[in-house]
């Protein structure tokens, strides 16, 4: 099936009705509402840059070239304050080590193979380094300790779940799951309640 | 190259600066940033001079059931909850980020071949633990899941049979509102009916009923732990039906799922008991006869003690036997740990032409036992099958995981999600030797050893995934799918300080009570002999009942 497209804006038109409670409003505007401008607390300022540019090739985002959704801040953030979501692969180190290991490894592979930092890449070189890296086997000494897949892994699930919790992601993917009140009636096949998006024809 | 030894220690910033990539070289130069929490002093901490008759540490599923029990026969309880108290009104947002709170976020380990994920697919804390994020799907399990060994030869019987624990069953479903067909398809008749009617069907419970005639496989709304129906609720009041949210896998807003802080917690709080939220226990005191006297708790930030003549460790099955393990105690068996055993719980996606909208109703909507004990079966034991419905975030991440997307392709894929179902399994686990729990090196921020657990699917899951598998994709196919994946994943931790009929191999005896420490009983996932092929808060909570009434029958 070709990949449907839904028009944008139905989550943001949402936010204002009372479908939607305070508490999940509250959360959802707060991520429309951060600022453009993120200062790194954790990584140095050279080391997010080169996260943000991973970032940009695991979500590509061509339709917003003004404002892209902003992944990289919400790992600073998270390895400032040193939080964790309950668990580690053992065979990784903790996370920090693990995020400061594999982006300098991320630069290794680059070097190995273009001979180039990612940042100095084409957009196909930056893929063909993130595909060395997903593939589990790729070259540079960093990856000879730290396991390249499951790393690759963890980086792209804690981005993936950052950009869908993104209220324009959200609107991408036709969902409106927050405007939940009073209730679904509307819950069987090929069901939908006036509120729900239609796709774009 | 970092010190490997050091590195596996997995202490933060270990590594040299000079063997590092020359970008990292600075940031590596600087010390680590401290965690915010900051790490508890030894303190001297005052004696509580009161002694009450009973302490429960962990209100989940097993825990409140037990706590308002007791509370009812009128003795003294406290209950420490490591979590806080919520008011689902105005602290759970319908957004999957916004309630991470609800999980367990301290670190654990995952080793061995499957590394089990935690956080928030496995364990919650709160006024109400993981009941608070749960499907709510409450099947009961059948009775010959209690004795694997005796049917198969491998695996391990329960010293509590299903005629004990029906009466229990009973009771909880009808105590918390469980939605559910009336007669139940699979299993022994029912001296009781589900007390209220089954939810809708879902658009994926939908489909899986298309694809699942067409394969001749029975089907049938689930049981679920969630109100079809206004239901009066002692200790409550009135409690409001389900919305069709779908959002139970956080905490429901509106109190319609049967959780236990709008169930067995009120009723325990009208009967006196005291509710201590945020505090977290890390010492089990014992005298000279090596009965508990007491424990140790932080809560919020200031360390305490309650002494009490009883102890109830309902922890969950990796904080149980954490604490048994940092207190040494209850070790005699050499059980506590082993034994751990997580339910296959492969899922299978598939895309649709129709519009399925995943997010919405009751998420574990359709069940079949069809596969219970199949006769073509390659293994032991067996598995249900259900229909699922899931959220955005955690969808995307599995997909991310699973199916190794990355880039345009999973822009592109998750643009279908409005037209995506799944089912998956929840099948039995044999105990391995290989599969356990231990003590890491490493510290959490309290400075206490993090947990280690160790799974690796064994042969017995192997064949059972692959023959769900088979029959999940052939649903799927019958249903019209396209572009069908599968997910492999291992949910629910059990068993790690089982029950037994004997101190030889087991920590407990089938009521519950250590066989080393005669005043500390055990209530949650941790005791189960075996995993069943069945979701285990039901039972969980039907055994914290008995176990409550066990316990008062020995004070008389
Ligand atoms: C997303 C998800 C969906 C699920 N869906 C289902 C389902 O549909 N059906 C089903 O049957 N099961 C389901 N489960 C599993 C079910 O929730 C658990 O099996 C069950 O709640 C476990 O009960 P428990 O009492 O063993 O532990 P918990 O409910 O986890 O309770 C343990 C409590 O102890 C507290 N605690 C731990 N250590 C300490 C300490 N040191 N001091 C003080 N307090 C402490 C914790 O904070 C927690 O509140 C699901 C789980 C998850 C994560
Ligand atoms: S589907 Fe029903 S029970 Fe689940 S969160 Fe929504 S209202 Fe609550």
């Amino acid at each position: 099936m070709s990949a449907p497209t839904y028009p944008s804006g139905t989550v943001r038109a949402l936010l204002a009705t009372p479908h939607v409670s305070d508490a999940t409003r509250t959360a959802l505007q707060a991520r429309l509402d951060a600022p453009v401008a993120y200062e790194p607390q954790f990584l140095a300022p050279e080391t997010f840059a080169l996260l943000e540019a991973v970032a940009a090739r695991l979500f590509p985002q061509p339709d917003r070239p003004d404002s892209p959704i902003a992944m990289a801040p919400g790992v600073d953030q998270r390895l400032t304050e040193g939080r964790a979501d309950g668990w580690r692969y053992d065979a990784l180190p903790p996370d920090r080590e693990a995020y400061r290991l594999g982006l300098g490894g991320i630069q290794e592979i680059a070097q190995e193979l273009f001979q180039t930092d990612f940042m100095g890449l084409n957009v196909e070189q930056q893929d063909a380094v993130i595909q060395a890296l997903a593939g589990g086997t790729p070259p540079g000494t960093t990856w000879e300790t730290l396991d390249a897949g499951r790393f690759f892994e963890e980086m792209l699930a804690e981005l993936t779940e950052t950009y869908y919790a993104h209220p324009l992601a959200q609107e991408e993917i036709g969902y409106v799951g927050m405007a939940d009140l009073p209730k679904w009636s509307k819950i069987g096949l090929n069901e939908k309640e006036e509120r729900e998006p239609s796709l774009s024809s | 190259m970092p010190d490997e030894e050091i590195l596996e220690k997995g202490v933060l910033n270990p590594v040299q600066p000079e063997i590092q990539d020359p970008l990292l070289r600075t940031l590596l130069a600087e010390e680590p940033i401290a965690t915010n929490t900051p790490q508890e002093q030894p303190q001297a901490v005052e004696p509580e001079a009161d002694e009450v008759d009973c302490v429960v540490i962990g209100l989940g599923a097993g825990g409140a059931p037990l706590l308002a029990r007791l509370a009812q026969a009128g003795l003294k309880v406290v209950a420490l909850e490591a979590g806080p108290w919520h008011n689902p009104e105005t602290d759970f947002a319908t957004d999957e980020k916004a309630q991470d709170f609800l999980f367990w976020n301290d670190e654990r380990l995952a080793a061995g071949g499957d590394p089990l994920a935690m956080g928030k697919n496995n364990s919650g804390t709160g006024v109400g633990g993981s009941t608070l994020h749960y499907t709510a799907y409450t099947p009961r399990p059948l009775p010959d899941d209690l004795h694997v060994r005796r049917d198969f030869g491998q695996g391990e019987d329960w010293p509590v049979s299903y005629e004990e624990l029906e009466p229990y069953y009973n009771e909880v479903e009808r105590f918390i509102g469980v939605s559910g067909p009336t007669p139940y398809p699979w299993g022994p008749a029912r001296s009781q009916g589900y007390p209220l009617a089954p939810l809708p069907l879902n658009s994926a419970a939908q489909l899986m009923v298309r694809g699942a005639e067409k394969m001749g496989i029975k089907t049938s709304p689930a049981a679920n732990a969630a109100l079809s129906a206004r239901y009066y609720q002692e200790g409550v009041g009135w409690r409001e039906a389900c919305t069709n949210r779908g959002f139970c896998q956080a905490g429901c807003s509106n109190g319609a799922k049967s959780s236990m802080d709008v169930t067995f917690i009120p009723l325990a709080v009208k009967h006196g008991a005291d509710i201590r939220p945020n505090s977290f226990v890390t010492e089990i005191e014992r005298d000279a006869r090596g009965y508990v006297t007491g424990v140790v708790y932080t809560q919020n930030g200031e360390q305490k003690r309650q002494r009490c003549r009883h102890l109830f460790l309902c922890g969950g099955s990796v904080e149980t036997p954490r604490l048994l393990l940092l207190n040494e105690l209850a070790l005699t068996s050499g059980q506590v740990g082993r034994n751990l055993m997580a339910h296959p719980g492969l899922q299978v996606w598939g895309t649709f032409a129709d519009e399925v909208r995943p997010n919405k109703g009751i998420p574990g909507g359709l069940i079949s036992q069809d596969t219970h004990r199949p006769k073509d079966a390659d293994f032991i034991g067996g598995y249900l099958l259900q229909s699922i419905g899931v959220m955005p975030v955690t969808f995307a991440g599995q997909v991310a995981r699973g199916r190794k997307l990355w880039g345009q392709p999973l822009r592109d894929y998750m643009r279908n999600f409005n037209h995506i179902a799944g089912i998956n399994i929840l099948g039995d686990c044999l105990p391995h030797a290989n599969n356990f729990l231990e003590l890491a090196e490493e510290k959490d921020a309290r400075g206490l050893p993090k947990p280690r657990l160790h799974f690796t699917a064994q042969e017995n899951e192997h064949r059972m995934n692959a023959h769900a598998e088979k029959i999940m994709r052939g649903i799927w196919e019958a249903a019209g799918a396209t572009d069908i994946w599968s997910f492999q994943r291992y949910a629910h931790v059990i068993g790690t300080a089982r029950m037994g009929r004997s101190g030889d191999d087991a920590v407990v005896d089938a009521n519950g009570r250590a066989f080393d420490v005669p005043n500390l009983y055990i209530s949650d996932n941790s005791t189960f002999p075996s995993a069943l092929s069945v979701n285990p808060a039901l039972t969980i909570m039907a055994l914290s009942l008995r176990t409550a009434d066990k316990f008062l029958e020995s004070l008389k």
